[in-house]
C-alpha cells in the first residue's frame, strides 16, 4: 500500500511530519502535535475553478463556470442521507471550500476521531447525485452568487481578472454565475468525480491529536478508488496582453473602492513558491504600513487600514493586485505608480529588506501553532509538491538582490488593468 | 486561569501555554458604556496605536512592530454588556525563535505599555494632526457600514431592539459627535478613562513577572479612582416591531431579534446553548436543514445568542420575493420548538457538537484569551469543562422551557425596492 514515506523535520520551526505516497498516488501528511486536544483534517483534490478544460480516459471534457464549487456542495450528499448527519453524531465540526485550483474537504473535532476520519474518506469516495438534488443546489448556490454580488470587495476582484485574462477561466466567479450552473447536469458531475476525485489527485491531511497509525488505519478502511486512469488538465491559450485598461462599476458603497491589477508571467511550476513569497515580500515592501507610500497616503487620509496588495498564482496565471477603499482613486493610482517607479530606480534598501524579512518569519514560525493552519499549510504543500518548511527556507535564504531584480520586472504598466468601483449615483 | 489582583480596579490574569509558538499579553481597560463618549471611546485606540511617544509616527511604530518579527499590537474598543472595553492587545513569537536570540517578549511588553500610558503628547494634548487623520478614518468606517449588508442589516435591528440603553450604544459611536470631536476632548477622555477604568490584564505564554513589575511601576505614577461597572440588563417584553429598509442589492437580508425575560445563570446558559445549537448554530440545525435545505427559502439563516444581555437573533440571507415566506418559516420552527419535545438523536447531537468545540477552546492562543475575558467580563471562572459537563445535564424539556423564555422584539427587513 505505502509507495514512499518519508519525516519531514525543521530545527528553525521547531517542527516535523511525516508524508507517505501510497501505491494509488494518494498523498497523505500527518503532523502530531504535543499539547493540542482537537484533531484538523483536510482532505483535498487539485480540483478548482480554473479547471474546466481536461481530458480524461482519452475524451477531451469542456466544463461551464462553477462545476468544482458545486461538486463541493454536492458531494455532502449520497444516498443515505447527508455527511453533515454523520458529523452529527461524531461531533466533528465539518465544512468544505473551494478555490481557483482545489477542493478541500475539511473537519475539526476533538472526539470519535476515526469515526470522523472515516466519514471523510467515504463520503468523497461515494458521490451521488440526481436530477433533483442537482436542480435543488443550483436554487441554493444561485443564492450563494447572489450574495457575493453585493460584496464589493469580490466584485471588484473578479473586474480586475476580468480585465487582464481574455482566456484563462482564473477570471470568472468560482462558484460560477447563475447562468452557468443550470448547465450543470448528475452526468457531468460524475464525469469530473472520476477523472478529479481519485488518489493520485488528491492529498490527505492530518494535524493535531492524531498519529500517523491512526490516519494509515482510516485510510486502509476506506474504499478508495484504484483504478486511476491518466487526467490531463488543459490550459487555454493566454497571451500577455490584457483586455482592457479602465474599467467602472457602479454599486451601493460609501465610498469608492480602486482595484489595480497587473499581470505577470505565470512561473515555471518548480519556481512557483519561490516566485509566490518573492512577491509577498515585494507587495509588503511596496504598500505595508511601514513603507513611505502607506504613510503618504494614510496621513493624506486617501486611503485606510482596507489598502494592500496581494499575489494570486497558479498554473498559467500569475498577477498582483492591489485593492482598497478611497475618496480619490485616481491621485492613489497615481502614487502608487510613482512609488514603483522610484523604487524600480533606488531599489529597497537593505534596512527596510531586513525588516521585512523579520516579518515574514514571525508570521511563517506563527502557522505552526494552529491545528488549522498546519493542517491546510501541508496539504498546499503536498499538491505542489513541496515541503511545508519550504516558505521558511526561502525567506531565510532570500536576498535584497532578488527583491530589487524582482521590483524590475514584476510591474509592467502596459500590463496594468484600473478597475474603480463608486457609489451608486443618488438614485436611491 | 490564575487571577490576582494587584491594586484597586486592577487585576492579571494568566493562562499556560507552552504548546504555543506565540505569546500574547492584553490590557483591556474597561469603563462604564455611554452613548455621549462612544465615539472618543472608538477614536482613543486608532491613535494609541498609531503614535506613541517612543515611536511617534506610523511608519517608525510599524517599523518597531516588524523588526519585532511582525509582532502584532491591536488597539480595539466595544461594548460588552453595558460596559465599553477599550483593548489594546500585543502578540508575537516567543523568544525562543528569534533569529539573533533577541528577547521579544520583554520588548512586546515594553511596547504595549508604552501604547498604553505614554501617549505621543505636545503640550499635554494628542497632537491635533494625528488625531484629524484618524477622525476621517472613522469616519470612513461609520460610512462604508452600508458596504457589508449582513452587519449593516443586524446593526441596525440591534440599534431599534437596544433603543438609547447602554448596551445599545454603538460600538462606533456616531458622525455627529465625531465632528464635535478635538484632540482636546479626546485628551480628557483618554485620561478619564486611564483613571476611572477597572482594568484587566490577561499574559499567556509570556513573562508574568516581568509584566507585573512593569504595570505596576506604570500604574503606581497614576491617579486612579475606578468606578463601578454597570450591571447588566435584559430589554423588557415590547410588542413586536417591524422594519424595513430599501435599498440596491442583489439579496436581502432578514434579521430577528428576542428578548429574554432574565439575565441567565450557568445551567440556563448551557440550556441556551443547546436550544441555539439545535435551532440555528450547526450545518444540522433545524433552521438550516429545513429553511435553506428542504423549502430553499434562503442561502444562510442562523440562530446566535449573546449571554450578555440575553438576546437571541436570527439573520438570514434571502431573495427578496422570499423575505415574508422565509420570515413564517422561520418563526414556525422556533415555535416547533417551543411546543414539540425534541428526540434524544437530535439533542445528544447537539450536545456532542458544542462539548467537542469546547475541548478544543485551549488549542488556540486567541480561543483561551476569548473564553477567560468573557468570563471575567461575565463575573464568571468557568473552564470549558464546566460547562461541558453541564451541558451533558441539559434535557429535551429544558430546550422547551428555554425557547418559551424568549419574545420576538424586532423584525428587520433589508429589502430592494418593488421587489
Amino acid at each position: 500500500m505505502i509507495k514512499e514515506q518519508r519525516m519531514i523535520k525543521s530545527d528553525r520551526a521547531d517542527f516535523q511530519y511525516t508524508e507517505i505516497v501510497l501505491h494509488n498516488g494518494l498523498k497523505i501528511v500527518v503532523a502530531p502535535m504535543e499539547g493540542y486536544t482537537g484533531v484538523h483534517a483536510v482532505y483535498g483534490t487539485y480540483f478548482g475553478s480554473v479547471d474546466r478544460e481536461f481530458e480524461y480516459s482519452g475524451i477531451k471534457h469542456v466544463l461551464p463556470a462553477g462545476v468544482a464549487h458545486f461538486l463541493e456542495h454536492k458531494m455532502f450528499e449520497n444516498e443515505d442521507g447527508d455527511a453533515f448527519s454523520l458529523y452529527a453524531k461524531t461531533g466533528a465540526s465539518a465544512n468544505a471550500y473551494t478555490s481557483f485550483d482545489k477542493t478541500c474537504y475539511i473537519f475539526t473535532a476533538t472526539q470519535n476521531i476515526e469515526e470522523s476520519l472515516d466519514i471523510l474518506l467515504s463520503f468523497v469516495s461515494k458521490p451521488y447525485f440526481t436530477e433533483a438534488t442537482v436542480k435543488k443546489e443550483q436554487g441554493i448556490i444561485g443564492q450563494e452568487i447572489k450574495m457575493y454580488d453585493d460584496s464589493p470587495e469580490w466584485r471588484i476582484m473578479f473586474a480586475m481578472l476580468q480585465s487582464i485574462y481574455s482566456n484563462s477561466y482564473v477570471k470568472d466567479d468560482i462558484a460560477g454565475t447563475v447562468e452557468s450552473i443550470s448547465e450543470i447536469t448528475p452526468t457531468m458531475l460524475y464525469k469530473c468525480c472520476n477523472a478529479f476525485y481519485n488518489p493520485q489527485n488528491m492529498v490527505l491531511s492530518v494535524a493535531g491529536n492524531i498519529t500517523v497509525a491512526q490516519v494509515m488505519a482510516a485510510v486502509e478502511k476506506s474504499e478508495m478508488n484504484f483504478d486511476s486512469k491518466p487526467l490531463d488538465k488543459i490550459l487555454p491559450e493566454e497571451s500577455m496582453d490584457i483586455v482592457r485598461k479602465e474599467h467602472e462599476i457602479e454599486m451601493t458603497v460609501a465610498c469608492p473602492m480602486l482595484g489595480l491589477a497587473y499581470k505577470c508571467i505565470p512561473y515555471a511550476e518548480n519556481k512557483r513558491h519561490y516566485g509566490e513569497v518573492i512577491t509577498d515580500m515585494v507587495i509588503e515592501l511596496v504598500t505595508g504600513d511601514s513603507t513611505p507610500l502607506f504613510k503618504k497616503l494614510y496621513d493624506t487620509s486617501l486611503i485606510n487600514g482596507s489598502f494592500g496588495g496581494e499575489s494570486l498564482s497558479g498554473v498559467g496565471y500569475n498577477c498582483v493586485m492591489f485593492t482598497g477603499e478611497t475618496s480619490n482613486p485616481k491621485k492613489v493610482r497615481r502614487e502608487l505608480l510613482a512609488e514603483i517607479s522610484r523604487l524600480k530606480e533606488v531599489g529597497i534598501n537593505e534596512e527596510d529588506f531586513e525588516i521585512c524579512r523579520n516579518l515574514m518569519y514571525g508570521e511563517c514560525i506563527s502557522e505552526f501553532e494552529s491545528i488549522q493552519n498546519v493542517a491546510g499549510s501541508m496539504a498546499d504543500a503536498a499538491m505542489q509538491s513541496r515541503t511545508l518548511f519550504d516558505h521558511i527556507e526561502i525567506i531565510a535564504a532570500v536576498t535584497v538582490k532578488n527583491i530589487n531584480d524582482a521590483i524590475k520586472t514584476m510591474f509592467d504598466e502596459d500590463k496594468l488593468a484600473t478597475v474603480t468601483i463608486n457609489p451608486i449615483s443618488e438614485k436611491r | 486561569m490564575n487571577r490576582n489582583q494587584l491594586s484597586q480596579g486592577v487585576f492579571l490574569s494568566t493562562l499556560p501555554a507552552d504548546r504555543f509558538k506565540t505569546c500574547c499579553v492584553t490590557l483591556n481597560f474597561v469603563i462604564p458604556s455611554n452613548k455621549s463618549t462612544a465615539t472618543v471611546s472608538a477614536l482613543l485606540p486608532m491613535v494609541l496605536s498609531n503614535s506613541c511617544k517612543a515611536w511617534p509616527d506610523l511608519t517608525s511604530f510599524s517599523k518597531k512592530l516588524d523588526g519585532l518579527y511582525g509582532a502584532s499590537l491591536s488597539a480595539d474598543s466595544y461594548v460588552l454588556g453595558a460596559n465599553r472595553i477599550i483593548a489594546v492587545t500585543i502578540s508575537g513569537i516567543k523568544d525562543k525563535y528569534a533569529l539573533k536570540n533577541e528577547m521579544l517578549s520583554a520588548e512586546y511588553v515594553k511596547v504595549l505599555l508604552e501604547t498604553a500610558f505614554s501617549p505621543n503628547f505636545k503640550n499635554k494634548l494628542f497632537i491635533k494632526d494625528i488625531v484629524e487623520i484618524e477622525k476621517q478614518k472613522l469616519k470612513e468606517i461609520l460610512e462604508n457600514e452600508i458596504n457589508e449588508k449582513r452587519m449593516y442589516c443586524l446593526r441596525n435591528a440591534k440599534r431599534k431592539f437596544y433603543g438609547e440603553t447602554p448596551a445599545g450604544v454603538d460600538k462606533n459611536g456616531n458622525l455627529q459627535d465625531l465632528e464635535k470631536t478635538t484632540n482636546k476632548t479626546l485628551t480628557a477622555f483618554y485620561f478619564d478613562m486611564i483613571r476611572s477604568s477597572s482594568l484587566e490584564i490577561f499574559v499567556v505564554g509570556a513573562d508574568e513577572q516581568a509584566v507585573k513589575k512593569d504595570v505596576l511601576e506604570c500604574i503606581s505614577k497614576l491617579d486612579r479612582k475606578p468606578v463601578e461597572l454597570l450591571k447588566p440588563d435584559v430589554m423588557p417584553v415590547v410588542k413586536t416591531q417591524y422594519f424595513e429598509e430599501n435599498m440596491d442589492i442583489v439579496q436581502g437580508k432578514l434579521c430577528m431579534i428576542f428578548t429574554g425575560d432574565h439575565m441567565l445563570n450557568d445551567e440556563e446558559y448551557a440550556k441556551m446553548r443547546v436550544s441555539v445549537a439545535i435551532l440555528g448554530s450547526l450545518p444540522t440545525s433545524r433552521l438550516f436543514m429545513n429553511v435553506r435545505e428542504k423549502q430553499s427559502l434562503c442561502y444562510y439563516c442562523s440562530a446566535s445568542y449573546s449571554v450578555t444581555n440575553s438576546m437571541l437573533i436570527l439573520d438570514s440571507g434571502v431573495e427578496h420575493q422570499n423575505t415574508q415566506k422565509a420570515e413564517i418559516a422561520i418563526l414556525k420552527e422556533l415555535e416547533t420548538l417551543k411546543t414539540t419535545l425534541v428526540n434524544n438523536d437530535e439533542l445528544s447531537n447537539a450536545k456532542l457538537a458544542l462539548c467537542s468545540a469546547l475541548d478544543g477552546v485551549g488549542d488556540s492562543l486567541h480561543g483561551l484569551v476569548g473564553w477567560y475575558l468573557g468570563g471575567v467580563f461575565r463575573g464568571v471562572n468557568v473552564t470549558p469543562k464546566d460547562v461541558s459537563n453541564l451541558i451533558q445535564t441539559v434535557t429535551a424539556e429544558d430546550i422547551k422551557e428555554s425557547m418559551n423564555s424568549f419574545n420576538l422584539s424586532v423584525v428587520y427587513r433589508l429589502t430592494k425596492e418593488g421587489e
